[in-house]
């Protein structure tokens, strides 16, 4: 059976439609593969010993869709090891961790909410630069520069306690905190010879037939690094003045 | 060459053990659920993490579509609803503050460690392998070291609160469970990816792309390859997968060639156009929504709302640029 090659984009559709609802994101994803695999004429199964030449399910010489998932969720379970880290962080936050980063923060003067992204973004930057890759949202996010952020913003409001700070100042400062943290990591990691994308660059236009060097890439990462923190700079600084204007609001109140 | 003799061992099997630690760290969150009886799903919750830890301990001797199979069954358990948070004892506000000033900044120490000595690791690593043209990756040394830190820092932090290991875990699976299902999110889109491509959903978008463009206005052709970079990595979540379709498809063909443009320089430009696809696409989960459940915000598309303005702000700059130097050089 042969379907039109346009009906394979349903996949697309699918996961669209089912994010933009909210519904469960595991089976949308799933579906979504099952249904474009299905609708490109791939078939469920490889061929094993005990399935072999039946319709739809098998064909000759064709990896299956579902063997495809098993093989690219094992291949890729190295994006999920930072569940080990979460004993730690979790251990430490029952003795204080966040509680400690705050009161850390707010013995430091001049510290607010904006700035302190600004630091973490150019922090990730320097280590995209000297080549380290690292996930930061499990190490660094979560656990510090979370926790800093709401000391910052307790200082800045002139509250005591996470509580007292508006519900939406703090899903705010969360999505801030993530952000910095991939800002710094996209943009700042094309500033090392070694990192992936450099690498992937390099190859892909050898394999066109144009032979560059590693440098002159790196180099010409230059700008658009640059940028990405005076954006960076940007945004979180409308952030604290977001927070002046509060204050303000109060004093006058 | 450089060989020595205790070197001599498949860098894989490093990575091997890595995946077991994991999966020994979830088995165990799997077991604390089962005997959670206030969580009302402690079955179905119970199932879906023991799946999971099957998978990093044996997920490379397992046949894929054994695999393939477990990966349906977690998404239907999840899907029916089936799992759902329990009870963690949680300690109250005050006792917080108090642990907070009786061990005062101590408590930094173990947190750090996991980052230093993946950096160290990675580090080391790398020095391996350029002295010694050790088969190493970098990557593969940042994720060695973050489970051998992890694994050290549970030791420090266990022994400076003089906590149990059962309290440490159940403080583990606290945060697991506030995240929930999201956890598999980056490796399933992953996986959808690889579908994508199996199926040429790739080439799809790539030939409609070719197909609109207009080939002689140089600021259009620019355009269009940032745009299409874009679109591209939005659908696979994932800019390295855009790039060589585009640099193949657009950039090389009808940039480089006929206008002469440094190939290094554009080809980085088209590359960090890309990220302003992750930085707004649910497909880049682990960067995107995976963040936005470790932080339990109540929006789950919160993070991304943020990186809008930003992305799109410097997305046009991309194109600008890249217009710019091309006429420049």
């Amino acid at each position: 059976m042969h379907f039109p090659v346009w009906l394979k984009l349903l996949g697309i559709v699918i996961v669209i439609i089912g994010l933009a609802l909210k519904l469960r994101t595991t089976l949308v994803v799933v579906v979504a593969a099952l249904v474009t695999g299905l609708l490109s004429g791939l078939p469920l199964f490889s061929e094993h010993s005990f399935i072999s030449g039946i319709p739809f399910i098998t064909k000759p010489g064709q990896e299956g869709i579902i063997d495809m998932l098993g093989r690219a969720f094992s291949d890729t379970r190295f994006v999920t090891l930072f569940i080990v880290t979460l004993p730690v962080v979790g251990l430490a936050e029952r003795f204080g961790l966040q509680e400690r980063s705050a009161m850390l923060i707010r013995r430091v003067s001049g510290a607010t909410v904006g700035r302190l992204q600004i630091v973490y973004q150019m922090f990730r930057i320097a280590m995209g630069a000297l080549g380290l890759r690292l996930n930061g949202h499990p190490v660094f996010v979560r656990p510090l520069v979370f926790p800093m952020s709401v000391g910052a913003a307790e200082k800045s409001l002139g509250v005591s306690g996470e509580s007292e700070i508006p519900e939406k100042s703090i899903e705010r400062i969360k999505a801030a905190n993530a952000a910095g943290e991939n800002y710094g990591n996209f943009y700042g990691q094309n500033l090392s010879l070694v990192q992936a994308g450099i690498l992937l660059v390099f190859n892909t236009l050898k394999g066109l037939g144009y032979q560059v060097s590693l440098v002159s890439l790196v180099l010409f990462a230059i700008p658009i690094a640059t940028l990405s923190l005076i954006l960076g700079v940007i945004q979180f600084s409308l952030m604290d003045r977001f927070y002046r204007k509060k204050e303000a609001n109060k004093t006058n109140a | 060459m450089h060989s020595f003799a205790f070197f001599a061992f498949d860098p894989k099997h490093l990575l091997e053990i890595v995946y077991v630690v994991t999966g020994l760290t979830l088995l165990i969150f799997a077991i604390m659920s089962f005997l959670d009886n206030k969580n009302p799903r402690r079955f179905g919750t119970g199932i879906f993490w023991l799946i999971l830890a099957i998978i990093f301990v044996l997920g490379t001797v397992l046949p894929h579509w054994v695999t393939g199979l477990m990966v349906l069954a977690m998404a239907g358990i999840d899907g029916a609803g089936r799992i759902a948070k329990g009870d963690y004892n949680e300690p109250s506000k005050s006792t917080l503050l108090e642990h907070a000033r009786r061990l005062g900044d101590k408590i930094f120490l173990p947190v750090l460690l996991i980052p230093i000595i993946t950096i160290l690791a990675a580090a080391t690593f790398r020095l391996l392998n350029q002295f010694l043209n050790f088969s190493l990756d970098t990557n593969q040394g940042a994720l060695v070291g973050l489970v051998v830190g992890s694994l050290i820092a549970m030791a420090i932090c266990m022994g400076m609160t003089k906590s149990s290991p059962k309290l440490m875990m159940n403080e583990g699976r606290r945060l697991n469970d506030a995240m929930g299902t999201v956890t598999i999110l980056p490796q399933l889109l992953a996986s959808l990816g690889v579908v994508f491509t199996a199926a040429k959903v790739g080439d799809l978008i790539a030939g409609g792309i070719t197909h609109v463009i207009p080939e002689h206005s140089l600021f259009l052709l620019v355009l269009a390859n940032c745009l299409g970079m874009s679109m591209f990595t939005i659908i696979m979540g994932n800019s390295f997968a855009a790039f060589p379709v585009i640099a193949t498809g657009v950039l090389a063909p009808l940039i480089i060639k006929p206008f002469g443009a440094n190939p290094a320089m554009v080809a980085i430009i088209t590359l960090t156009a890309g990220s302003s696809g992750t930085l707004i696409t649910p497909m880049a989960a682990n960067f995107n929504i995976l963040p936005a459940a470790l932080l339990n915000m109540k929006d789950q598309y919160g993070v991304i709302k943020f990186q809008l303005p930003y992305a799109a702000t410097i997305w046009a700059a991309h194109v600008i640029l890249m217009w710019l130097m091309i006429r420049w050089f």
